[in-house]
């Protein structure tokens, strides 16, 4: 009877972990199986289905890309052991459409099915992305709709000259929306990705700019002698911060977009950059020289005392965050160049939980996705450049190939 | 007494288990479908295409530069014939990471202080880094590369005034292999007469 018990007593013990590791590793993630029923197969459209399912952190995606035929609830015998079937049709004889099917495979029922479309063949990445986004809505997992979004992102093209872009977050999709000229640091303005901010080095002095990416609409912000940067946006739209050098010293202000109003927020006789809003807006982090090397500190808005966030590193000099979550850009060796090695870390704004998210390569420009649930960033590996993604609640990653120039500057 | 526990410690166990596999699935049918993209998006409208060539080509063409000094010194050697100025001025080249101004830097500098005296024209002070730092923090030591030079300048009698200062980071190269060497000459601030 004692044996019976222990024996009971330990299943017991065992079904717990058990349970923690399958919802970790199995449970949380849907099994599923994609059929492609287009009239061509199209690769690249299939791997962008496939990376948006991976980067989801809720499928495990089969990679086999299976033919099959729409409106047909037959399953497979190979495919049965799937919880999902995604059938899908994509033409782009005129423009880019789409039809998703969503069946489920114990009984063939169709769950969801759409059609979109999209005049422009070169956006047929975004209907991937909505598709994926409308599946993962209908099984009710959490949102993952910034796959949605616009990338924004600045290059260097010659020596002074550079151009913005629009692109997915995949990089499949670019468009250039300015070039000529030296134009850098571009930030989205709103939530809704009508405008964003960037700095014109044309003229004497560096201007901020706002300009429409729909009408071309531009409007003056700001100009200033040496350097500026808007680094944040706060929620609403109505504040920014910049980096400015009105007296040659870089620090950071706060501008009001409707009154027009600068309130200085950081002074110091080196350099104070790269403001970021964080919890509730009232406090920044930002990149300092103040103790001689790069490093992550912060301060309320209204108040003179500066406070360091980061105890680790020689060299933290950018910085990204989302509420009181910070992730930052950390050099790894003390050599000044060859296999020079920037790491990621992940914080928050009382320095706590400090962990590494990357662990190879040279990994920089951070950037929180709209939730806070993703960061993107720029790899450098041998000769090769990626945008890699890292789901912070599912520990997926992925990095997607960057061809030739140099990226000066990133937004999402 | 042993029976109850018994009973009681299966039904423990099976209710644990059974809540290793249960996961709620209350799926909506039809809940999404407007088809189209644009109800979550901006994305399907056309957007614009801007060429601001018309702007910014002031003077991009900088003096030519002669081959890479190999020096094993963080910073070039100022005995070197390297320089991107214009104007008769000289470049000062700067340590990884320093904003300071070297003492092997001193006789550029009053080559800079006398060149200064013979214009009347506005000077234009750009600082510029290597490829190694992130974005804005590189732009800010350009700029307190810019700033040391002004402010050396106007110790040497010149007026602040007349001088502009401007950080370009690293968007201005004049070299880009992989080399020590070649970094080193793109940490350095160049001087040149404002258009």
């Amino acid at each position: 009877m004692r044996f019976l018990l222990f024996l009971l007593v330990s299943l017991y013990s065992y079904g717990v972990d058990a349970t923690l590791k399958i919802e970790k590793d199995v449970e949380q993630r849907s099994r599923i199986a994609i059929v492609d029923a287009s009239p061509s197969q199209n690769n690249i459209f299939f791997k962008i289905l496939l990376a948006d399912f991976k980067i989801s952190g809720h499928f495990l995606a089969d990679s086999s890309h299976n033919k099959g035929t729409m409106n047909t609830n037959f399953i497979a015998s190979n495919l049965k052991n799937k919880e999902y079937i995604i059938q899908y049709s994509l033409t782009q004889q005129k423009g880019s459409n789409l039809t998703v099917r969503l069946l489920q495979t114990s009984n063939g029922t169709e769950i969801f099915k759409k059609t979109y479309a999209i005049p422009t063949k070169s956006k047929m990445p975004f209907l991937a992305h909505k598709a994926v986004s409308d599946i993962n809505d209908v099984l009710k997992f959490s949102s993952i709709s910034w796959i949605n979004r616009y990338v924004l992102f600045s290059r260097y093209t010659t020596a002074r000259q550079s151009e913005i872009l629009l692109a997915d977050y995949t990089f499949n999709y670019k468009k250039v929306i300015i070039k000529g000229g030296l134009n850098l640091f571009p930030k989205w303005a709103d939530s809704v990705q009508k405008s964003f901010y960037y700095s014109a080095y044309g003229g004497l002095m560096p201007t901020l700019y706002k300009i429409n990416i729909y009408t071309g609409k531009k409007q003056k912000i700001a100009t200033s002698e040496g350097m500026l940067v808007c680094s944040d946006v706060s929620k609403n739209g109505s504040k920014i911060l910049l980096t400015m050098a009105p007296d040659g010293q870089a620090d950071i202000f706060e501008f009001n977009i409707e009154n027009k109003n600068k309130t200085r927020i950081t002074k110091f006789n080196g350099i104070d950059v790269n403001g970021k809003y964080i919890d509730d807006e009232s406090r920044i982090v930002f990149v300092s020289n103040r103790l001689g090397y790069a490093n992550i500190y912060k301060k309320s808005i209204g108040s003179a005392a500066v406070s360091q966030v980061v105890y680790h590193g020689r060299n933290n000099n950018a910085v990204d965050a989302f509420k009181n979550k910070i992730v930052y850009s950390s050099r790894e060796s003390k050599k000044s160049f060859g296999s020079n090695q920037f790491n990621l870390y992940l914080t928050s704004s009382q320095g706590s939980n400090t962990r590494p998210i990357t662990t190879t390569g040279t990994n920089q420009f951070p950037r929180f996705s709209t939730d806070g649930s993703v960061i993107q960033y720029i790899k450098h590996r041998g000769s090769g450049s990626s945008i890699g993604y890292i789901n912070l609640t599912s520990h997926q990653s992925l990095l997607f190939p960057l061809s030739g120039k140099k990226i000066q500057s990133i937004d999402w | 007494m042993t029976k109850k526990v018994l009973i009681a410690t299966v039904t423990v166990t099976a209710l644990v288990l059974s809540g290793c596999s249960s996961k709620e699935s209350e799926l909506n049918p039809g809940s999404i479908g407007n088809n189209n993209i644009s109800d979550a998006t901006q994305i399907t409208e056309k957007t614009v295409s801007i060429d601001e060539n018309t702007y910014g080509n002031e003077n991009t063409k900088n003096e030519q530069v002669s081959a890479a000094n190999e020096s094993n010194s963080n910073v070039l050697n100022a005995s070197s014939n390297v320089n991107s100025s214009a104007n008769g001025f000289k470049s000062l080249y700067f340590g990884f990471g320093e904003y300071g101004i070297a003492p092997s830097m001193d006789t550029r500098m009053s080559v800079n202080s006398v060149t200064a005296t013979k214009h009347t024209k506005k000077i234009k002070i750009e600082g510029n880094c290597d490829e190694f730092g992130t974005d804005e923090y590189n732009y800010a030591l350009g700029l307190k590369r810019a700033k040391a030079v002004k402010d050396n300048m106007v110790a040497q009698g010149v007026n602040a005034e007349r001088m502009i200062i401007v950080s370009f980071g690293e968007s201005n190269p004049v070299c880009s292999n992989p080399t020590d060497g070649c970094y080193a000459q793109n940490r350095r601030v160049d001087l040149r007469l404002a258009k």
